[in-house]
């Protein structure tokens, strides 16, 4: 029986670069930076450590409804925000969602790290009588998840694929699988994070934050980069309708893009070293499961932070399956790195180069050293992007790709 | 004993916690409201308005049962000044 076929039919971000798909797009293809010094974190570090904020004024907030938005953690609010504009641009009749056919898959790190340092600080303080009913609400794991689910009214499968950064695009992968089991036939998924001083400083402790103080911090996200020192935190949500291919061609929906593989696998040995023989099995059975040959790949949209040995170990699975023919760049030089959401949210700015035929660069990328042997665009290139290859490479050794295919 | 607090004063902190807690129009509060009809609280919410009258008041009300009675904003202004008449430290300690 021929495999049922996955469609994305709406995306929604929220981002430091803007909360919406195209604002987001427009502040990238103009290479803007979403980083900036935390001058407000600087008692908790005793410097100003960069990051990459997103900012949700109370207005948009209340887009949201109290009795949805009051269990809400900041990581749930933009998952929130972002698939109503998702939802909007679907088109999709309300109606569904209530169908049973419906279903939300949202994965992040943690559900609210903000939360989870309020109801530390209220404990350790002897006022944890003093946290409101819904405070575990916002911080269980799986919060972005119900949440965008009772936004919706969706009653069909909920899950909550939370590994870190790669929570997005498992979140996606696994969307494609309901709808090719015939178990769903429209899924909201993506993945969302919040960055706070406590996430920035569980990188630090690892070396692997990009930490120095700069009076230019926009150019400290340097993924590939010879002189790049570690990732910079971002925040956000992405989120996409995945819709069964006939079902988005019945309605007349406008269909972005095809979801047409995804691959998940895990290293198997360590909790935070890429693996680049697992990265690039997890590509080529990306690749395997779309029916696609490495050779048709037009575009690499790549996880690389920033840190020394993830970008080396992903630059090196890349070369190992393309070569240096397919062009490559990671987001992360403007955005930073928004964690879970970041394989969800970056696939918006991978559709505006899908639709528009043009490959965004790596900004701050300017000398190649270890991570050579890869085709790492300077500037934005005009050419046909009909397929593309995301990446997401997580701790715990999880790595995720997907396999996205413009439609005829 | 003098009422360290009259009633318009107790009226104004409650409905104060309405407004900040539940995003409610000072023009709805007015007292034969019902808290679950009317103002449309549910049960998460009745859990937060007490939270809320704890904050506020510095009072314990996990063990108080006339507070898991009230019913319309009329009964809460009613049980707060009672508690404020019987426990006049309330008053002090808001101070």
């Amino acid at each position: 029986m021929e495999k049922r076929r996955a469609a994305v039919t709406g995306i929604g971000v929220v981002s430091p670069l803007g909360n919406s798909a195209s604002a987001l797009f427009e502040a990238l293809k103009a290479g803007r930076s979403g980083i900036r010094a935390m001058t407000e974190w600087h008692d908790y570090f005793g410097r100003n450590i960069a990051a990459s904020p997103v900012t949700v004024d109370p207005v948009e907030a209340k887009k949201i409804s109290r009795k949805i938005r009051r269990t809400m953690g900041n990581a749930a609010l933009f998952a929130g925000l972002a698939a109503q504009e998702a939802v909007a641009q679907s088109g999709l009749n309300p109606e569904i969602f209530t169908s049973g056919r419906v279903g939300c898959i949202i994965g992040s790190t943690v559900g609210s790290a903000s939360s989870m340092t309020e109801a530390c600080i209220a404990e350790y303080e002897g006022r944890r009588n003093d946290l409101s009913a819904c405070h575990f609400f916002r911080l269980m794991s799986h919060s972005s998840s119900f949440n965008v689910a009772d936004l919706f009214g969706i009653n069909g499968p909920q899950l909550s694929t939370n590994s870190a950064c790669a929570s997005g695009l498992q979140a996606l992968g696994t969307a494609l699988e309901l709808i090719q089991l015939g178990k769903a036939d429209v899924v909201l998924a993506g993945g969302s994070d919040e960055s706070t001083p406590l996430v920035a400083s569980s990188f630090q402790l690892l070396y692997a934050l990009a930490e120095e103080e700069s009076p230019e911090p926009e150019k400290l996200s340097r993924p590939f980069d010879a002189a790049r020192t570690g990732l910079v935190c971002s925040e956000g949500a992405g989120i996409l309708v995945v819709e069964e291919y006939e079902h988005a061609k019945r309605r007349g929906a406008d269909i972005l893009f095809e979801i047409a593989g995804y691959a998940t696998n895990c290293s198997g040995w360590h909790v935070s070293h890429s693996d680049e023989l697992q990265i690039a099995n997890c590509m080529k059975a990306a690749l395997a499961d779309a029916g696609i040959a490495p050779e048709a790949v037009d575009y690499v949209s790549a996880h690389a932070t920033g840190t020394k040995v993830g970008d080396h170990a992903e630059a090196a699975a890349i070369r190992s399956l393309l070569g240096d023919r397919v062009p490559v760049s990671s987001l992360k030089g403007h955005l930073g790195h928004t964690l879970g959401a970041s394989g969800a949210l970056e696939l918006a700015a991978v559709h505006g180069m899908m639709r528009e035929n043009l490959v965004l660069p790596t900004r701050n990328l300017e000398t190649v050293d270890d991570c050579a042997g890869i085709r790492l665009p300077r500037t934005t290139e005009e050419h046909p992007v009909k397929v593309c290859l995301k990446n997401s490479i997580a701790f715990g050794g999880v790595n995720a790709s997907l396999v996205c295919r413009k439609m005829d | 004993m003098e009422n360290l607090m009259n009633r318009e004063e107790i009226i104004r902190v409650i409905n104060s916690i309405f407004v900040e807690r539940f995003e409610l129009d000072e023009s709805e509060l007015t007292p034969e409201k019902n808290i679950v009809d009317d103002l449309q609280l549910d049960s998460l919410d009745l859990v937060d308005m007490i939270i809320g009258f704890q904050q506020k008041f510095g009072i314990n009300l996990r063990d108080n049962q006339e507070i898991r009675n009230v019913r319309t904003l009329e009964n809460v202004y009613d049980l707060f000044e009672k508690l404020v008449r019987e426990h006049p430290e309330i008053v002090e300690k808001m101070k």
